[in-house]
């Protein structure tokens, strides 16, 4: 019966089974656990950090990794909110504009370096993470944003519902974030364009010979994934307001986590955007739920974490492989029955 | 009008001093000391406070030598504090004043340090163990942060009595385990029987992990009254999460916080109460102890009593929470209310 559904979907049907799997678990450990407050919880949480991770599955697909996003987002929540302190009247929508841009920026640089010079990815955002992170460092002087320097709709927009069910409120924040994935899922499934980063990460080689140019594609990827993360930057601050030199340290690890157990092949070329939220939230799950477990000291939570975490992608592994193979062999088997039939028309 | 200061600890130290009929050492001004100022990381407002502090003691002192501010990046704190130290020993610098974030794994190059002749002076944090470390100079005593921070828990949890948790820094951070300690040490007073102190988590000095982990403790505890943290970082995001949450009738905030991050949460009362020592102060002293020390004018042996400048005199003691340790105890520290933290966030 799972034969006729696409791979990726099936991944994507495992991966929210291991999600409701979880929630179950922590319902039955974890007294007054499924209400209306878990929802929104996770949900502005993962509003975030799900925009990361949608960035970093572009870098990704491509073969590549961006381990400075976090302090791109560093950098952006705190130049935004500097240039906010000096000129509180910008329109808000000119603000996110900004963002966007200065993320871009940080990201072309990235894309500038792996795509034009042929620079091994994890190597050239390594330094950049340092680099971008010392930047803020030296630029801020030791002082921190604070939520009173920012115009109220800043703050207020982090709080703002689209709309609200009972105790079960949307944020907008979550909004644009869902609206971000979805345009992010179709521009990589329906679209040409979109289709290239899935060609350059399963055989560059092909897609040259197909005439897609891979540095081009990669450099994208790279702005697209600082654009995002500047986005992110801008909800970062509008979420905390007070923003010191450490803001969004981390947060590299965390995206690439969301993306990994998001089902993205490390090794580029498959994955789905839309999984890539689903592990962002079931990171965020696990991470927020297991503070609320009596069972597991601070200590371990990291420890326990990983593991889950570890857990999850083996699972989703091991099922997928087991599945695939049961299609292939049916696939065989409808393949030798074929002629079968044909030889008993003659 | 609650505006009380504990300076009874830093009075009686005053006194044992002139007991002791020790002659008062007085700092010899216009030598050449090479003095490198190490904060945890560089970039958050406590740390260049307390280097604007060095800096007034520096021109005050006329130090033809150099007053050199530097510290690691904050994802890089625990190996580049080490990193720093052990090049300041081998550049031959005089002293290192050090506000330790790397627990008991920089002693090994601390005595390095001291082996080479470069006296290593902590500040803020000490070296756990107290080896390599010529005196620690301490701003307040950490047995009476913990006194206080119940004394607060109390006033703001009320005589009906309660339960309250701890939102801490890192779980290795020194000092923050101390006043923790020194806090479970107060409430065993039977006049803090009613209070209860249910958990403590750690939001790693981040905003983000701070916000996150106080509203899980919120929705671990329905009955928590207040979240007591001891850090600058996760009071203001303790503070804001409860704010954003509509919480602040339900769940105060306390512990130890900037006035001018805290300002705007004092006094729409999230966080009716919070206390903080001056960090420039801290800087000032911790100066000018190690410019003394660097000069040979103070052997660092207990009992000695010293000069500093505008803050008056002070006596080297035993360190009584670490076995060995030599301390300069500072004093007072200030609670801050609606009433005079207005006044203070300036």
């Amino acid at each position: 019966m799972f034969d006729r559904i696409p791979a990726q979907t099936l991944r994507l049907l495992i991966l929210l089974a291991v999600f409701a799997g979880v929630v179950l678990f922590f319902a039955a450990v974890i007294d007054g656990y499924l209400n209306a407050r878990l929802f929104n919880r996770i949900s502005t949480s993962v509003a975030i950090i799900a925009l990361i991770a949608t960035g970093q599955a572009f870098v990704v697909l491509t073969r590549n990794i961006d381990l400075s996003v976090g302090s791109v987002v560093g950098c952006v929540a705190y130049f935004v909110g500097g240039l906010l302190a000096l000129w509180p009247g910008m329109p808000p929508l000119a603000v996110a504009l900004l963002a966007v841009l200065i993320g871009a920026g940080f990201g072309a640089v990235n894309g500038f370096l792996v795509a034009r010079f042929g620079l091994p990815s994890i190597i050239v955002t390594l330094a950049t993470l340092a680099i971008f992170r010392s930047i803020l460092v030296q630029s801020s002087d030791g002082a921190s944003i604070t939520t009173d320097s920012l115009p109220a709709w800043v703050p207020g927009f982090a709080q703002a519902n689209a709309f609200t069910l009972g105790e079960l409120q949307l944020r907008w924040m979550v909004v644009v974030t869902l609206v971000v994935v979805l345009a992010a899922h179709l521009f990589l499934t329906r679209l040409r364009a979109g289709r290239r980063f899935f060609a350059i990460g399963s055989n560059p080689d092909a897609a040259r010979f197909a005439g897609i140019d891979a540095a081009r594609t990669v450099f994208l990827a790279f702005v697209i994934s600082g654009a995002l993360a500047g986005l992110a930057g801008f909800m970062f601050l509008s979420r905390f307001g007070n923003i010191t030199v450490v803001a969004g340290l981390g947060f590299e690890l965390k995206s690439v986590g969301a993306v990994v157990v998001g089902g993205v092949n490390i090794f580029g070329g498959s994955g789905n955007v839309i999984g890539v939220l689903v592990g962002a939230a079931l990171i965020d799950l696990i991470d927020t739920s297991l503070v609320r477990w009596e069972l597991v000291s601070e200590f371990w939570r990291e420890a326990v974490l990983g593991l889950l975490i570890l857990a999850a992608v083996v699972a989703d592994a091991l099922l997928s492989r087991r599945l695939m193979a049961r299609r292939r062999r049916a696939a065989a088997g409808a393949a030798a029955a074929a002629p079968a039939i044909g030889e008993g028309r003659t | 009008m609650k505006l009380f200061s504990v300076s009874a600890l830093a009075l009686g130290a005053a006194l044992a001093g002139s007991v002791a009929f020790a002659d008062t050492i007085m700092a010899e001004k216009g030598k050449a000391v090479n003095m490198v100022l190490l904060p945890k990381f560089l970039g958050i407002l406590p740390f260049d406070q307390a280097n604007r502090g060095a800096e007034e003691a520096h021109k005050e002192l006329g130090n033809t030598g150099t007053l050199l501010y530097t510290g690691p990046t904050p994802e890089n704190s625990v190996a580049g504090q080490i990193e720093i130290l052990t090049t300041a020993t081998s550049q031959g610098q005089n002293v290192v004043m050090l506000s330790n974030n790397a627990g008991d794994q920089i002693a090994p190059a601390a005595e390095a340090a001291q082996a080479a002749g470069t006296k290593v002076v902590t500040w803020d944090s000490p070296i756990p163990s107290g080896k390599g470390e010529s005196l620690f100079v301490a701003q307040v005593d950490f047995g009476s942060i913990g006194t206080v921070m119940a004394d607060m828990a109390l006033s703001i949890i009320g005589p009906d009595g309660g339960e309250f948790a701890v939102l801490s820094a890192t779980p290795d951070a020194a000092n923050q385990n101390a006043w923790i300690a020194a806090m479970v040490e107060a409430l065993k007073d039977p006049k803090y029987a009613k209070i209860k102190l249910v958990d403590t988590v750690y939001g790693d000095d981040q905003s983000e992990v701070s916000y996150n982990r106080a509203l899980a403790l919120v929705d671990k505890y329905p009955d928590l009254k207040l979240i007591m943290a001891p850090t600058t970082v996760g009071i203001q995001a303790a503070a804001k999460a409860m704010q954003d949450e509509g919480l602040c009738d339900k769940v105060k905030v306390s512990g130890l916080g900037l006035p001018a991050e805290m300002v705007s949460y004092t006094l729409n009362g999230c966080a009716p109460e919070f206390a903080l020592w001056s960090f420039v102060d801290l800087g000032y002293l911790t100066y000018y102890t190690s410019y003394l020390l660097a000069t040979g004018a103070l052997k660092g042996e207990v009992g000695e009593t010293f000069n500093a400048g505008r803050m008056g005199d002070f006596t080297i003691e035993e360190d009584p929470g670490r076995a060995g340790a030599k301390r300069v105890l500072m004093g007072p520290f200030t609670v801050y209310t609606k009433d005079n933290v207005e006044a203070a966030a300036k």
